[in-house]
């Protein structure tokens, strides 16, 4: 048995895909490949694998990480290539690390890094949010919309220009089980935080998931 | 960037219905094709995807290197709405093209039902409702499926109609396009006659049809010279060798039949009077063990689905099952794959095999009797009987099933309330049979229920001139069922006939309906078969508004000599015969299955299947 850190991505063709339809796909894919996955026991077989972070609907990435144990040990460029070959055009595998132990802890991750385009009549001035204290707006917890300081959550944000009608911004910020931060509930803070900003669409795209600034593999 | 399609499609349901770029999706430079195809299904993507035929019209047509054919899906009420909203037309998956700009466009039509997304769809498409409306420059709309063979209520919407099995015809009626096109389009009409011609294609302009003082029609008539008085359907003579795909594009959101599908065979031998399906899909024809092994390993290995089903009217009757079902267990238990075995009748041989499929929860069979009492099944010509179906639940419940679900018609001609009253004694019975077992022979937890749905009577069937029921008389026989349910072990659910007696009106219908569809369209009507959105009332006002009254379709008698409206079609098996079906049936007389007897129906002049095998038994 042999277990791997699976790196991962998707692009503009795939991002509407949840996430449940995603590790259905991936299943597929996995039995679409000669790759010797490992199974679950029991009624329904299917690939062993642990997904990082669940990727939001409509959010692009380069930057997904998975867990999955093959049977026998593989090449790491080996399991690459077949996975690119076996799944839909629009996803991408990058690297495939085989890990002993506990070395690398998805579970630990609790940072990302967006590119975020924000559809805006004006752009904002990001250094007012970065600014204050406190940034409380409503955020959807699994006990409904409550109000949050999102403010500890925000590590780093740059303004990257705006150029027709879109403000781009990069982000770091919370993403993980212990606190889940989703960078359009930061525009909305831009929106009560900085004077006159208004916005009407938001895009993100995933660039790095980290474990303390610091990439996972 | 941020798009417009990005933005419509963060506010609705299941995006993934609109965005293609699936696993086997078939994609192709538009530079590089002469011929645009749309193959348009009128309802929302789970069941367009779940539809066999259209992964066969799909693929076949994308393995030529002139034609892209893309798929055409109705959008579901708040992706329709999104789009009108920004003035965005109806688009084809693949490519996310508008379709107005298409060279042809496809419609299936696989229920009455959706008669009105055909509409909508082409509203949404900004293309005209009707042929006559139509020019060169339009696509070219036509229609093919089940209810092709009456598609006299649409006829006016529709340039043609391809009648029957389309894998060959599809290729022929592309080539016609392709040289029409390389000519410079010269005329539609010029089209239409060359495609009149085609064996199968029926261009309803070509026909004029007169009515009665009494509403019946008259004659239909042929108004061009190259049109035949009689369109014959099209029958792949040789099943085994016809095209099947050998690869599936695999949705990324759940579909009603997410699975592969085979095609054992397509037709059926059994001859139930009631059921269309049987009659114009015959004759029976089968495809060999080793070819369905063959496509079964492309079709799994290509998709990476866990789920293979056998498909067809009566999987049972397929000659070649021992030998499928034990080459498709070596596949499936070695890739942990699921078998599932839809349309087998409970034997032995059926049982065994179920419990050799690894997949199989045992909750849920459903049993066919299609009538309560033995009299009724002799009309219907449903050669089951009642100590087939006590066997049949004694080898079940001893094999460990509890969930039972037994479905009936009512309505059927004849039925009396002794009739209705059969079908909770059956289930009684059934329930009695399970009692009998005892307690360390038989599973905890006996569930029955009961599903009857309305008889809707359809055309090319022994029943094409009998009377629908009345709303209120098939209400009165779902209460009278209701009243004499002898268990509280034994469910019955039934729901609203409204839809049915829809339906009722539709299949029979005529060409003078057509407007009654496009008004109802008009004020709102859509997604009928969907329950949220159907509207009876709205429904039955558009058809009082053009003069017309629903009964006269739905609930009328025929006569043997009127003219049906779609008398011009002829699928094989000849009105003579299902003359002699129904007189059959009044006398509560069965008919043999073809495999014991050939009943002369007139489907062995296509010279194929189940018509030219040595005959197993005596008439």
């Amino acid at each position: 048995m042999a277990k791997y850190i699976l790196k991962y991505g998707r692009d503009d063709r795939v991002k509407f895909i949840s996430h449940l339809d995603f590790v259905r796909c991936f299943h597929r894919a996995v039995r679409r490949s000669p790759l010797n996955f490992e199974f679950s026991q029991g009624f329904n077989p299917h690939p062993v694998m642990t997904i990082a972070q669940p990727l939001p609907v409509a959010v692009t990435s380069e930057c997904e990480y998975m867990k999955v144990g093959l049977v026998t040990e593989l090449g790491e460029s080996e399991i690459v290539d077949e996975l690119n070959r076996a799944m839909p055009p629009g996803f991408v595998f990058y690297a495939a690390r085989q890990v002993f132990a506990k070395e690398i802890d998805l579970t630990k991750i609790n940072m990302a890094e967006y590119i975020v385009e924000i559809e805006c009549p004006a752009p904002a001035d990001v250094s007012v949010i970065m600014a204050e204290k406190e940034l409380v707006v409503p955020k959807k917890t699994k006990s409904g919309i409550k109000d949050s300081d999102i403010r500890p959550h925000i590590f780093e944000a740059e303004d990257l220009g705006y150029a027709d009608g879109i403000q781009t911004l990069r982000l770091i910020i919370s993403c993980g089980s212990s606190y889940n931060l989703k960078p359009e509930t930061v525009v909305t803070a831009m929106e009560k935080y900085c004077d006159g900003f208004t916005y009407t669409f938001t895009a993100a795209h995933r660039r790095r998931m980290l474990i303390d600034f610091m990439d996972v593999i | 960037m941020i798009t417009l399609k990005d933005k419509i499609l963060s506010g609705v349901m299941k995006p993934t219905r609109y965005t293609g770029g699936e696993m086997n999706a078939v994609l192709k430079n538009p530079n590089e094709v002469e011929l645009r195809f749309g193959f348009c299904f009128p309802d929302v993507y789970e069941i367009a995807m779940s539809h066999l035929g259209l992964k066969i019209i799909y693929h076949t047509l994308n393995t030529r290197t002139d034609t892209w054919c893309e798929r055409v899906f109705a959008p579901w009420e708040d992706m329709e709405q999104e789009m009108r909203k920004h003035n965005m037309k109806l688009f084809a998956l693949e490519s996310g093209d508008a379709v107005d700009t298409f060279d042809i466009l496809g419609f299936t039509l696989q229920y009455e039902l959706s008669y009105s997304n055909i509409v909508n769809m082409l509203d949404l498409a900004g293309i005209p409702i009707l042929a006559a409306d139509r020019s060169e420059e339009h696509p070219i709309i036509y229609g093919g499926g089940p209810c092709a063979y009456n598609p006299e209520p649409i006829a006016d919407i529709f340039d043609f109609f391809m009648l029957g099995e389309g894998e060959d015809q599809v290729h022929e009626t592309m080539d016609i396009l392709k040289e029409w096109k390389r000519d410079g389009k010269r005329s539609k009409r010029e089209l239409l006659e060359r495609l009149a011609g085609v064996g199968g294609i029926y261009v309803p302009s070509f026909y004029d049809v007169e009515y009665n003082d009494d509403g019946t029609v008259k004659s239909i008539t042929p108004n061009n010279p190259h049109a035949p008085a009689i369109i014959t359907k099209r029958v792949m003579k040789d099943f085994d060798a016809t095209y099947a795909p050998d690869t599936i594009i695999v949705p990324f959101g759940e579909v009603i039949h997410d699975r592969v599908m085979l095609e054992v065979m397509r037709g059926c031998l059994r001859g139930c009077r009631f059921c269309q399906a049987g009659y114009i899909y015959r004759p029976l024809r089968e495809r060999k063990p080793d070819t369905l092994l063959g496509l079964a390993d492309s079709l799994l290995s290509c998709s990476g689905y866990d789920e293979i089903s056998l498909s067809s009217l009566s999987t049972s009757d397929f000659s070649g099952l021992p030998e499928l079902t034990d080459g498709l267990l070596k596949i499936t238990e070695e890739k942990k794959i699921g078998l599932s075995l839809p349309s087998l009748r409970i034997d032995n041989f059926s049982l065994e095999l179920m419990e050799k499929v690894q997949k199989v929860r045992k909750t849920g069979i459903t049993f066919a009797p299609e009538a309560g009492t033995q009299r009724m099944r002799d009309v219907i010509n449903k050669n089951i009987t009642e100590e087939d179906i006590v066997k049949s639940a004694g080898l079940l419940f001893k094999g460990g099933w509890t969930n039972v679900k037994l479905y009936f018609m009512i309505g059927l001609p004849s039925e009396t309330d002794e009739d209705v009253k059969g079908i909770p004694e059956l289930a009684g019975r059934v329930l009695d049979v399970y009692f009998a077992i005892p307690k360390e022979e038989r599973a905890k937890n006996i569930n029955i229920t009961i599903s009857a749905s309305s008889f809707v009577p359809k055309p090319f069937t022994a029943f094409q001139w009998v009377p629908m029921n009345s709303r209120e008389e098939l209400m009165r026989k779902q209460r009278l069922i209701k009243e004499n349910v002898p268990s509280k072990r034994i469910r019955y659910t039934y729901h609203d006939n409204k839809t049915s007696y829809l339906e009722g009106v539709f299949a029979r219908g005529d060409r003078r309906l057509c407007k009654a569809i496009i008004k109802a369209v008009e004020r709102g009507c859509k997604f009928d078969a969907w329950g949220e959105f159907f509207d009876f009332d709205k429904w039955i006002e558009a058809i009082e508004d053009c003069g017309l009254d629903p009964d006269f379709y739905a609930a009328r008698e025929r006569s043997y000599d009127e003219v049906l409206p779609w008398d011009h079609i002829d699928i094989g098996v000849t009105k003579r015969f299902f003359i002699n079906e129904s007189e059959r049936s009044k006398q509560a007389q069965t008919t043999q299955h073809c495999r014991l007897h050939c009943s002369g129906c007139g489907a062995a002049k296509f010279g194929a299947g189940v018509c030219f095998e040595e005959r197993g038994g005596n008439g």
